[in-house]
């Protein structure tokens, strides 16, 4: 093709304060926290976060720090068709808070053979593009 | 309550297709007006396209009229655009359904299309993402396949689930859509050929996973009065249901080996219909990834919870089992242009009741279910009952 194919989306979060009201989570991310909103008034712990309760439609939300350890639930192994940018392999899995929280995240830094559906991980600082950061776990060391 | 009637129905083959979003459109108009030539495009007085992510892959919003105009259709009761991701089809069958008991169209086309593979082959895996929770969820790359199969390592894990079982799936669609002129795949596969084929999100293979595909179908629903006019072989829509749990795949179910929103929807389908599952003759049942079909044996009612592996392993879900699931080859056989694949099921049960599905015809097939889903976590259900 003559005129450049014009190819640019941008997958990841827009995590700026001009951009995004939930930005203190992402600001919590790089502080090695992970958080969700917690309801002032009904105390309700949704994940992902939110700015009005889904319970009682309250908007008075304060950010609730969330145990840094889970356990794995189930996980998957993509070796092919991922998205362009992606690593292969990836790793998914369910994490099991023990708050009560089930996360979908990847697991990084871990040898394969040591992912298990029971298997305790802790969370991490996963950088992507354009100095943004995403939650991530590995096996516990 | 006002009865709705199926009285036309048509499609394209589906696969890698040399043709526009455009050409396909008008490719299963024509199949459906040329399977009833009692209904001419002036006819027909509302329309709904099921269509999911034209944005993205044909550069183009604003699709309901587009696709109208293509096949001659000039609406003036009732007309929009439906976008479910893969359940879109039934969800758009749906919406014209209640249209019609709603007293506000008579005459119904409902489109299903979708053009998924595109100059930039890689950017076709990216529109999938948009289909998941992509601030939360998508944006660690993940699409259909890595999510499915953290349930089938789910129901693995509870209930035994195995390689070869998910595999017999695989093989037994792939032998269904030999017979059909319309699927993606017509070749058939093998045991060895499904379970040695590329890894692609473990345990899911390659034979596992329905395929990114061309293609559109198109019905036509009548108002039972309308279709006394049209046709003498009317197919009437006796039940539905639809039940969604949760958006992000972390919020589906604790359970993931489970799907209640499947079993909410079919028993709503069920007692609306005043049927059972042992009354289905035919399903058409949304094998997007072969534990899907698994899963959606025991939550449709077909086996016990956990048994799914062994109902296909016995041939229970094949010609001369209990019920003939995916006759037309199924989304691993025909392929997944995910907007058309729900019309596609329509299409298939005008065929069977009609007597007119050639080697692949479930002999005396009178009432069908068709079940497609968006995720796990969200599924759409029509029972249909010949009526003639
Ligand atoms: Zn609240």
């Amino acid at each position: 093709m003559e005129q450049p194919y014009i190819h640019i989306l941008d997958p990841y979060p827009q995590q700026a304060p001009e951009q995004n009201r939930l930005h203190p989570f992402y600001d919590f991310v790089r502080e090695g926290k992970l958080t969700t909103t917690r309801c002032k008034k009904c105390g309700t712990l949704p994940w992902p976060p939110r700015v009005v309760c889904p319970q009682c439609m309250s908007d008075e939300l304060e950010w609730a720090e969330m145990p840094r350890e889970g356990t794995i639930y189930t996980f998957t192994a993509q070796e092919a068709g991922l998205p362009p940018g992606y690593a292969l392999p990836t790793i998914f899995a369910l994490i099991d808070l023990p708050n009560g929280v089930r996360l979908l995240s990847v697991i990084e830094e871990s040898e394969l053979s040591e992912i298990k559906s029971g298997a305790t991980v802790e969370f991490i600082v996963k950088h992507v593009p354009n100095d943004r950061v995403m939650p991530a776990f590995r096996i516990k060391r | 309550m006002r009865r709705v009637a199926v009285v036309a129905a048509g499609m394209t083959r589906f696969g890698v297709r040399q043709a526009t979003y455009r050409d396909l459109i008008q490719e299963a108009g024509k199949a459906a007006f040329d399977s009833n030539k009692n209904i001419l495009p002036k006819d027909i007085d509302s329309f709904i396209l099921s269509s999911v992510f034209p944005e993205r892959s044909v550069f183009q919003s604003h699709l309901a009229c587009l696709a109208a105009e293509s096949v001659g259709v000039r609406p003036h009761k009732f007309f929009g655009r439906v976008e479910n991701m893969c359940g879109s089809g039934i969800v758009g069958i749906r919406t014209a359904y209640a249209a019609i008991v709603a007293g506000l169209s008579d005459l119904v086309m409902v489109m299903g299309a979708e053009k998924m593979n595109i100059p930039a082959p890689e950017e076709a895996v990216l529109n999938m993402m948009t289909g998941l929770d992509r601030e939360w969820e998508g944006a660690y790359g993940l699409t259909a396949p890595p999510m499915f199969a953290l349930a089938a390592q789910a129901h693995a894990l509870k209930y035994g689930t195995t390689e070869e079982q998910l595999s017999r799936v695989s093989v037994k669609n792939h032998g269904h859509s030999k017979n059909n002129p319309f699927a993606q795949f017509q070749k058939g596969t093998s045991m060895e050929q499904v379970m040695c084929s590329k890894m692609i999100a473990s345990p899911l293979r390659l034979f596992h996973c329905s395929s990114m595909s061309d293609g559109a179908a198109a019905v036509i629903l009548a108002s039972e009065e309308r279709a006394k006019e049209l046709t003498d072989k009317p197919i009437f829509i006796i039940g539905t249901g639809q039940a969604a749990h949760g958006y992000a795949v972390a919020n589906f179910y604790r359970d993931m080996s489970h799907w209640p929103a499947l079993k909410e929807a079919a028993n709503d389908a069920y007692a609306m219909a005043g049927i059972g599952p042992d009354d289905i003759d035919f399903a058409e049942v949304h094998d997007c990834f072969s534990i899907a079909e698994i899963i959606a044996y025991e939550e449709l009612g077909f086996c016990e919870k956990g048994e799914g592996g062994r109902f296909v392993e016995q041939g229970l879900s094949d010609y001369g089992g209990k019920v003939v699931v995916n006759p037309r080859g199924g989304l691993i056989g025909c392929g997944h242009p995910l907007g058309a694949t729900g019309v596609a099921h329509a299409g298939e049960v005008f065929l069977q009741m009609r007597g007119e599905a050639g080697p692949r015809q479930v002999p005396g097939a009178k009432i069908a279910l068709s079940h497609t889903n968006s995720g796990p976590g969200e599924h759409h259900i029509l029972i249909y009952q010949k009526g003639f």
